[in-house]
């Protein structure tokens, strides 16, 4: 699958310049990363199948001090 | 226990047969000597440790600390007071010197111990080699033609090379147990969550781990039991460290394995991997009394979870430089880190998905047994430059093979001691590979009593590489 067009969205969007001789590493990294993203999106899993990271709610300073 | 590791040195300045300044001004000779050939160092402290030391030698508690005069060093992503917190990177240079030291510094040092210097590593963590473009490869120890491994690469050659008994480094996908591995020194990787992260340079936060490299498993024990604890600061300095109490281990090293349940990795764990990697698993296991084989649920769907989670954060963290001034990154990082800042969220966000999903399968699995063995690296170290690894049909990236075997267990946080074996590649005797030693999370004990066994029946050692 080519991925030029979303990475010159995503980059003009993000104000990230790849220049040209940095481009085709670019191309193939992100490449290798979509393989992964199938692998990840390839596993069933149900809507309370939650990611495991949990924000901590921070209290004012001096009062969660051990 | 040997005079030269750090059990040994504390031994000898507890009871005053060695002073402190001595094992200091040793460890600042042999990286005067051996350094020039490694290239582990990018800060020595001479002067700071030497000040120390004299310290350490007056100091009225010395009879008591765990780690007297032990002369230590840290990745360069630890923040060391008065030094810019390099990170491996060009970028960094113009960092603010850090104010204070780390917490696992001022931890070690609080029990005796004695910074010497901050050490290379690959740019921003993101390697598996230490083949730095802005500061040179560090070099292996055992054969200076080939690659230290990495993140850690500085950490595990200077343990290696005998400049030190004791370093410090991080793992987010393997940067302990990778240059552990190829290096032949042991190596912690803690749980994810049990050392504090406070002043180390982060990348990324969902899976940094920090943990010692040393010579023995004993030594690990007592680096570890050191720097364990919860913070004493807010918990929001480091949301991801858990607040709970220290479990030593120290004392639990001779009770060996007796009495744990021990398995083998099958599938992934042996199929990425050469002969000389299976071999050295296949040795721990026949050592250890086990023919138990178990395969763990969807590990390549777990490897890419961790590799997306990486993505996704390294290369937010990195934007505002990329955008300003990619040209200042090392070329082995930048197109990734590039790449790395187009990631989409849902593929991210599914990757913690996934991460979550392994964590609670594998959970299962630990229910029936206590330490898993597998092999650290798919094999021994390769020679700087290499671009391919072949194993079996596939002709995969050498660098980044290097973590295909960690990359899945630390992806949940897992503890794992990593442990040094030799002569189980025909071509090359000469170098050393690593076995995971797996347990169940906030069970290091378990992963460590098993190397103490392994390494006081002579299977894995540490010895201090020759003619350097």
């Amino acid at each position: 699958m080519d991925h030029s067009a979303y990475i010159d969205a995503a980059a003009a969007t993000l104000g990230l310049k790849i220049a040209a001789e940095h481009r085709p590493g670019v191309l193939q990294f992100f490449a290798l990363a979509a393989h992964m993203a199938e692998l990840v999106q390839g596993l069933a899993l149900e809507p309370h199948d939650e990611s495991g990271n949990v924000f901590q709610p921070v209290p004012p300073h001096g009062a969660d001090a051990t | 226990m040997n005079s030269d590791d750090a059990a040994g040195i504390a031994a000898q300045v507890r009871d005053g047969a060695l002073s402190a300044r001595t094992a200091v001004e040793r460890s600042l000779a042999r990286i005067e000597v051996t350094d020039a050939r490694i290239n582990a160092f990018s800060a020595r402290l001479n002067e700071r440790a030497l000040k120390r030391a004299e310290l350490i030698d007056v100091h009225p508690q010395r009879h008591k600390m765990p780690l007297a005069g032990v002369p230590f060093a840290v990745k360069n992503l630890f923040d060391v007071a008065g030094l810019p917190t390099l990170a491996g990177s060009k970028i960094e240079r113009d960092a603010a010197p850090a104010r204070r030291d780390a917490v696992l510094v001022r931890r070690l040092e609080a029990h005796g111990a004695v910074l010497v210097g901050a050490l290379h590593m690959d740019e921003y963590a993101y390697g598996f080699s230490t083949e730095n473009t802005h500061y040179g490869p560090t070099r292996n120890p055992h054969d200076t033609t080939r690659i230290s491994g990495g993140s850690s690469g500085g950490s595990a050659a200077a343990v290696a090379a005998g400049q030190v008994p004791l370093s410090l480094g991080s793992d987010t996908n393997g940067s302990i147990r990778v240059p552990s591995s190829l290096c032949g020194v042991f190596g912690l990787k803690p749980t994810f969550g049990r050392l504090p992260r406070v002043g180390s340079y982060p990348f990324v936060a969902s899976l940094d781990h920090l943990g010692p490299f040393a010579r023995s498993a004993h030594d690990l024990a007592l680096a570890y039991d050191s720097m364990q604890g919860p913070l004493h600061g807010p918990p929001s300095d480091d949301p991801a460290c858990a607040q709970r109490p220290g479990q030593p281990t120290l004392q639990l090293l001779d009770q060996g394995a007796q009495g744990l349940r021990i398995g083998v990795l099958g599938g992934w764990f042996r199929e990425m991997a050469l002969p000389e990697a299976t071999d050295a698993v296949d040795t721990v296991a026949q050592a250890l009394g086990t023919t138990r084989l178990i395969e763990l649920p969807e590990v390549e769907r777990a490897r890419a979870a961790a590799f997306l989670i990486t993505c996704g954060e390294g290369g937010a963290l990195h934007l505002e430089d990329l955008k300003k001034r990619a040209a200042d990154f090392d070329p082995m990082t930048r197109d990734r880190f590039l790449a790395n800042a187009l990631m989409p969220a849902a593929w991210v966000i599914q990757a913690q998905r996934v991460r979550h999903w392994f964590a609670r399968r594998v959970a299962r699995v630990f229910e029936n047994v206590d330490v898993l063995l597998a092999p650290a690296t798919p094999c021994v170290a390769p020679i700087i430059g290499t671009e391919w690894l072949q194993i079996g049909e596939r002709r995969l990236p050498s660098r980044a093979s290097m973590g295909l075997l960690t990359q899945p267990i630390s992806c949940i946080g897992l503890p794992v001691v990593a442990v040094p074996l030799w002569g189980m590649s025909a071509a090359q005797p000469h170098l050393p590979i690593g076995v995971q030693l797996i347990a169940a999370p906030w069970r290091e004990d378990h992963a460590l009593r098993v190397a103490a066994q392994l390494q006081a029946q002579g299977l894995c050692s540490a010895p201090v590489a020759r003619g350097l």
